[in-house]
């Protein structure tokens, strides 16, 4: 009895020592205003977190694990609980890392300019390349992909490139820098310089161990009609969005403001920090070498030598 | 006078007996023939009923430790994570048996039970994406062996020189505790754990297994084709348009109260009735259904997962599946299979940690590349 008792005890202290842990973790994050959001969840909004948090995801320096949700995202897995397996979400982890050892993936975000070269069997010279603002992520594990956008020759273009198509030669970050908004969608209905950018661009050089610029343009929209309701989607990238009056009411009656209590949602549409954790640990140390290894390379790129005078 | 009435009635109640029963109506039989069976449960004569309802024994906390350490020591752990078979061998059968024959053209192996763990996309070489289903074949054991003399098919087939034996196979060992005490015996022969699902394959008698052998994922080799039967997700009573693809009618333009209907079921005149098998609303899905003429693109000998070509293979995911050799007749194997089963201890030289099939772009491949045509 008494050594049940002391058993008891131990673990009280055991779990009171994690539960104060975690709730530090929490506090931590709370102050960032943000929770482990997967990638796949629209909700996360790193735009709208405060730039104290930006400084603290310093580029080149993820210290910790669980800062890769932010540069890594697609390595969390769906979490509707249906289609989830342990075994499925490792081996699908370890063909990404495969791919990736092949293949420089840089790190960039939503609102970052990429230039991409695929090889294309219809194009001449069996190769292409597309340079356009990144404005939408998605999909995770072998599945992500992302929507770069341009404007050629005046027309829009936008092209969806997956992330692990072995099609894919190589991935340039052009400008490595975040917007406010997670999804930049409405610069289709925004005039055309804000998506206009020269295939000629030179890759701009961040010095290493700063955090990731933000980018806090606004933009002003085309006049209605518009591809979606910008008004109801609580954009911070576009200036003062004017509709009628019977739009703003409608607009009214559709907010959600207590989606953001909904505890049992967000439960249901995150993956918990303790698999988050786990999952970073295992291809934590194999990112790192590549970031490492990527890091080298540039510094190669950029060292010019100088030249003899005289 | 009451004697002889009471006689009288007495044969008069006799011969009623004796008398055809003509209060007796006969139903004509119908929906005999049903388009859509129902998935039936033909409960083998042999099996015993697997579980019993767990009642609350007053079992102290020590004596539940000492069962599993029992269960432990003579049976290695149930679950050694990621649904990976245990290292311990049955202790009857410490020697499989060798092939006996060599393998020749229509010969039928086993199948294997295989677990649906999830789809993702792989690439060929040529650049185009295809989605796989993951299937992993999860710790299974041939438990018995059927002679076709012994196993009598249901319907009896005219064909008495190629009859098939019966081989049962069994998945994902569990913990004998929560089956009854004759589930546990089907197991004795093979001296392994009960087993969650069975499976029986119908094999010709050369193929026959020792009980107590395992099955791998290498059973099979990479740019084989393969059915899968399994039973399809339950998605309740579906109207027409989900359970049939029909198209509905219009949103608009006047209609009212009809837009996702079926319309008209039937004509009138002289066939006023509704033809049998009209597709209608009802349940949709939790039916056996075989998908056949799979191709299997990957194999994982280490976690036994199989990387099946295409998304659709009937089943949650997380649901178990029967697997074997295909019977179409273009798609069955002209080389030999590793037959009756791959036997790591007979083979000389242990298969790949990862087999491929040749159209497929591994992950660590360098990135595809078109060779322009010089003319």
């Amino acid at each position: 009895m008494h050594g049940a008792l002391k058993m008891s005890a131990a673990v009280g202290r055991v779990l009171s020592q994690q539960m104060r842990q975690s709730l530090k973790v929490l506090k931590s994050l709370a102050g960032k205003k943000n929770r482990c959001f997967s990638a796949s969840v629209p909700i996360p909004k790193e735009g709208s977190v405060s730039n104290n948090e930006q400084k603290s995801v310093n580029r080149g320096k993820s210290a910790d694990p669980l800062e890769c949700r932010f540069m890594y995202p697609e390595f969390l897995p769906d979490p509707k609980p249906e289609y989830r397996n342990s075994l499925r979400e490792k081996l699908e982890r370890a063909d990404m890392m495969a791919r990736r050892s092949k293949i420089d993936i840089p790190e960039f975000y939503v609102g970052s300019i990429l230039a991409v070269t695929v090889s294309d069997p219809h194009a001449p010279g069996k190769s292409n390349r597309f340079v356009g603002i990144c404005i939408k992520r998605s999909g995770c594990g072998l599945r992500a992909n992302f929507i770069l956008r341009n404007v050629v020759d005046n027309q829009g273009v936008e092209v969806l490139y997956e992330l692990y198509d072995p099609t894919i030669q190589k991935i340039d970050c052009l400008r490595l820098e975040k917007r406010l908004d997670n999804e930049l969608l409405y610069l289709r209905d925004a005039p055309e310089e804000y998506s206009t950018f020269s295939f000629d661009m030179e890759p701009e050089i961040i010095p290493e161990g700063t955090p990731v610029p933000v980018n806090d343009l606004k933009v002003t929209l085309k006049p209605q009609p518009w591809l979606e309701k910008w008004e109801r989607k609580d954009l911070k990238g576009v200036r003062d969005i004017v509709v009628n009056q019977k739009r703003e009411m409608k607009a009214k009656a559709a907010l959600k403001p207590w989606e953001k209590y909904d505890l049992m949602k967000i439960y249901r549409e995150t993956i918990p920090e303790e698999e988050q954790k786990e999952i970073f640990a295992e291809v934590y140390s194999d990112l790192h070498n590549l970031e490492i290894t990527r890091q080298k390379m540039k510094r190669q790129r950029t060292f010019i030598r100088p030249k003899k005078s005289g | 006078m009451s004697l002889i009435l009471k006689t009288l009635t007495s044969i008069q109640s006799f011969s009623n007996l004796l008398k055809p029963g003509i209060e007796v109506t006969t139903l004509a039989k119908r929906g005999a023939k049903r388009l859509n069976p129902y998935p039936k449960k033909r409960h083998p004569g042999w099996l015993p009923r697997p579980t019993h309802v767990l009642y609350k024994d007053d079992i102290t906390p020590e004596n539940t430790k000492f069962i599993k350490e029992v269960v432990e020591t003579r049976f290695g752990k149930p679950d050694v994570g990621l649904g990976m078979q245990s290292k311990s061998i049955s202790p009857l059968r410490n020697e499989p048996i060798e092939p006996q024959t060599e393998w020749k053209e229509g010969m039928r192996r086993t199948g294997v039970i295989a677990k649906k763990i999830g789809v993702y996309p792989m690439w060929l070489k040529d650049g185009t994406k295809v989605l796989s289903t993951l299937l992993q074949v999860i710790d299974n054991h041939v438990i018995r062996y059927m002679s076709p003399e012994e196993y009598a098919p249901v319907i009896q087939r005219n064909n008495i020189r190629n009859r098939l034996g019966c081989l049962i196979v069994g998945a994902e060992s569990m913990d004998p505790q929560l089956f009854t005490k004759e589930y546990c015996g089907v197991f004795n022969e093979s001296g392994v754990l009960p087993k969650r699902m069975l499976g029986r394959f119908l094999i010709s008698p050369n193929a026959a297994l020792q009980p107590g052998t395992p099955l791998y994922a290498a059973h099979f080799k990479p740019g084989d084709y393969v059915d899968i039967r399994g039973k399809t997700i339950d998605r309740g009573f579906q109207g027409v348009m989900k359970r049939w693809g029909f198209k509905g009618m219009p949103a608009s333009h006047g209609v009212t109260k009809t837009h996702r209907r079926g319309g008209n079921i039937g004509s009138g005149g002289t066939k006023a009735r509704v033809m049998p098998g009209t597709k209608m609303p009802g349940h949709m899905g939790n039916r056996w259904r075989v998908f056949r003429g799979i191709r299997i693109l990957r194999i994982n000998t280490k976690y036994n997962v199989i990387w099946a070509l295409g998304p659709h293979i009937p089943g949650e995911t997380n649901s178990l599946l029967y697997m074997y050799d295909t019977v179409l007749p273009t798609r069955k194997p002209s080389t030999a299979p590793h037959f009756p089963t791959y036997l790591p201890s007979i083979q000389e030289n242990p298969v790949e940690e990862e087999l491929w099939a040749e159209d497929v772009h591994r992950f660590d491949d360098p990135c595809i590349e078109f060779i322009e045509e010089t003319k």
